[in-house]
């Protein structure tokens, strides 16, 4: 919703647990930056959430991510609402705690399509009520008996974050264009968005794709910015074409370092495609996730612990080059990557 | 000793274009080149993670080298070095033209019509060539949950035509999805809660005559009739029509049938796997080249 405001928004430079602390709380709706499990994801922040033990989530997402996947492993979420309830492509595709927790009915799921969420963040973004989308007309995402929340009496108006309808489908009135379907904007309270660089009053940016996380900061109430690296404000005017989030939507900046492991930060590090496996294998056994989550969020002081935990090894494996922006160090599978100076295509079609 | 890949390359127009024989390839690599020959030069594909993104990765290489590939995270055009196993992954936007979000693919260039064929999986699918990526059973208390939508349900019915990859089992080929995620030729007019054609649900609107253009499955390839019903066109080698028969659901038309679905040939392997996915992160094995090729690898 438009949010009038008398005065801008004043940026805080905080630590993680500090910014955990003051802006999570218990039934919180929260949305994430990032694709999946592999790109940008505030890892930092939700391995955070997790040890200060905050709970009944509402996330609002275009999809799962490493994020979910943790959270999900302590039953932390009790809405989710998005359009892909997997974490990690190819490294582990559906989130298995989810599909357990779905099945014991702890959970809400509510679908839609993944350019109905990135539209809804879009009309939540600019101020817009609602946004007509045309996909996908005649599925069953638009079938009124598949409204999860409002089969959970969610839909009553008494959440004001909460869409009294999950949809409208009606004629074009404009220009007679069939019909179509009105999607109501995504308003969610908190935005926490990881990105590699952000200036200390909060102008901030990322190199790689930008998946609909500038259109989560405007459509949030609050927004959270982790960064790889804050840097002096000036530092980012000097090119400002290449920003992407203007400081006077951002209210607390966490420089955390590593801080979307194991997915990648784009020209900083790779996503971690064997550690992601060993998540996903954990996940399939209640003993060894246990195990896992004793070891790797419950066991580190801090999260320069857990990175210290990693180890030089591995960092070095996922460190990007300057060129690319990935490693070709990492075994993402049999074989190492070869050295390639040239796509193919691009050697092929001839420019 | 290994050679380089300019060495590599320069020995792509060497691999001769007759067609490898059984035996000398295996099954995901023929239904990665059956993807790739879906893919026209002047196309502009959207293809979703997995097997789809392999083969319009050799497309691009070998058939379509003008095709434009767009990824849903945002990426216009990216001409890959190393095979992303994300479509957010960094190696998807090596060279691409513009780098932006997924207001861009969906709504600039899929709502906005300029996406000419779409490649994606699928759990099931129905004669119509609907799909399902959301559940089997009850929807709210389902025997099985899958990832749900993603961006399978925007491509498939906004894109001009679509393509789906899918794994062939009698419960996965069915007369009708318990939930179509994504609608085929027939789907639900939920306002008269009616079966109807996609083309009088979507009557009006840009995209009526946008839908399933093929099915490449294990055993064979399919198409669509005129009447937006699905039938065989070539059977993988090896297969029977009463193999196909008896894992499909549904009465399925099986008087259409061209003969076998061609192998690949040697280039389309050396590409394929050289070039393509030589990490084996898709492909699950390296099966050996013949000595006629091998002596031209040297």
């Amino acid at each position: 919703m438009a949010r009038i405001r008398g005065k801008a928004k004043k940026a805080e430079i905080m630590t993680l647990e500090e910014a955990v602390k003051k802006y999570m709380h218990n039934g919180i709706q929260i949305a994430f930056s990032g694709f999946t499990g592999f790109n940008r994801n505030p890892m930092a922040f939700a391995w955070e959430v997790v040890r200060q033990k905050f709970k009944d989530l509402h996330v609002i997402d275009r999809h799962g991510s490493c994020c979910t996947w943790l959270l999900n492993t302590v039953g932390a979420i009790k809405v989710y609402e998005t359009d892909w309830m997997g974490w990690g492509e190819m490294a582990g595709k559906l989130d298995i705690n989810m599909e357990r927790i779905y099945k014991a009915g702890k959970i809400i799921l509510e679908d839609y399509s993944h350019g109905a969420m990135a539209m809804r963040f879009l009309a939540g973004a600019i101020g817009a009520p609602f946004i007509p989308y045309y996909a996908p007309l005649g599925s069953d995402l638009y079938n009124v008996d598949y409204d999860a929340l409002g089969k959970a009496g969610q839909r009553s108006g008494k959440n004001p974050r909460i869409p009294k309808k999950k949809f409208i489908q009606i004629e074009e009135p404009f220009f007679g264009d069939g019909e179509v379907v009105l999607l109501p904007a995504a308003r969610p309270e908190l935005a926490v968005i990881h990105v590699s660089k952000v200036g200390d009053k909060g102008t901030a940016r990322w190199r790689g794709v930008g998946t609909i996380d500038k259109e989560i900061a405007f459509a949030c109430d609050k927004v959270v910015i982790t960064a790889e690296e804050v840097v002096p404000e000036g530092e980012m005017r000097k090119d400002p074409e290449a920003n992407q989030i203007p400081f006077f939507t951002v209210d607390a900046i966490v420089e955390v370092p590593w801080g979307a492991f194991p997915s990648g930060v784009p020209f900083y590090y790779d996503y971690d495609a064997p550690f992601m496996r060993e998540m996903d294998k954990a996940s399939r056994n209640v003993d060894d996730l246990k195990k896992w989550l004793d070891e790797w969020v419950f066991a580190p002081k801090n999260w320069e612990d857990f990175v210290v935990k990693l180890g030089a090894r591995k960092l070095l494996s996922l460190k990007a080059d300057s060129t690319t922006g990935y490693s070709t160090k990492m075994m993402r599978g049999k074989n190492p990557a070869p050295r390639m100076k040239m796509p193919l295509s691009v050697a092929r079609s001839g420019y | 000793m290994a050679k380089s890949m300019e060495q590599l390359m320069e020995l792509i127009d060497k691999m001769p274009d007759e067609k490898a024989k059984a035996g000398e390839f295996i099954l995901p690599e023929l239904m990665a080149i059956a993807i790739a020959h879906e893919v026209l030069n002047d196309d502009v594909v959207f293809a979703g993670t997995g097997l789809p993104m392999v083969g319009i990765m050799a497309a691009n290489m070998l058939n379509a080298p003008n095709a434009v590939l767009i990824y849903e995270s945002g990426i216009c055009d990216g001409k890959t070095m190393h095979v992303p196993m994300s479509v957010s992954d960094q190696r998807a936007a090596n060279m691409c033209s513009t780098l932006g979000g997924l207001v861009d693919t969906f709504g600039y260039y899929l709502q906005q019509g300029f996406v000419t064929l779409g490649f994606l999986g699928g759990a099931a699918i129905d004669k119509y060539g609907g799909v399902n990526v959301t559940s089997i059973g009850d929807y709210y208390a389902p025997a099985h949950r899958f990832t749900g939508s993603g961006g399978n349900s925007d491509i498939g019915t906004m894109a001009k035509r679509t393509a789906y990859i899918i794994l062939q089992e009698k419960r996965r080929f069915l007369e009708r999805n318990d939930y179509t995620t994504t609608p085929g030729w027939w789907c639900w007019d939920f306002k008269t809660r009616e079966w109807k054609p996609k083309k009088e649900v979507w009557k009006g609107t840009p995209y009526q005559d946008c839908g399933p253009c093929g099915v490449v499955t294990n055993m064979g390839v399919y198409r669509f009739d005129e009447k937006g019903i699905i039938y065989l066109e070539t059977l993988h080698p090896g297969i029977t029509v009463e193999k196909v028969k008896e894992n499909c659901g549904f009465d399925l038309n099986v008087s259409k049938v061209k003969g076998e679905t061609p192998n690949p040939t040697y280039k389309e392997l050396f590409v394929l796997r050289e070039f393509v996915d030589p990490e084996l992160i898709f492909l699950p094995a390296k099966t050996e080249y013949p000595a006629a090729i091998k002596s031209i690898i040297g």
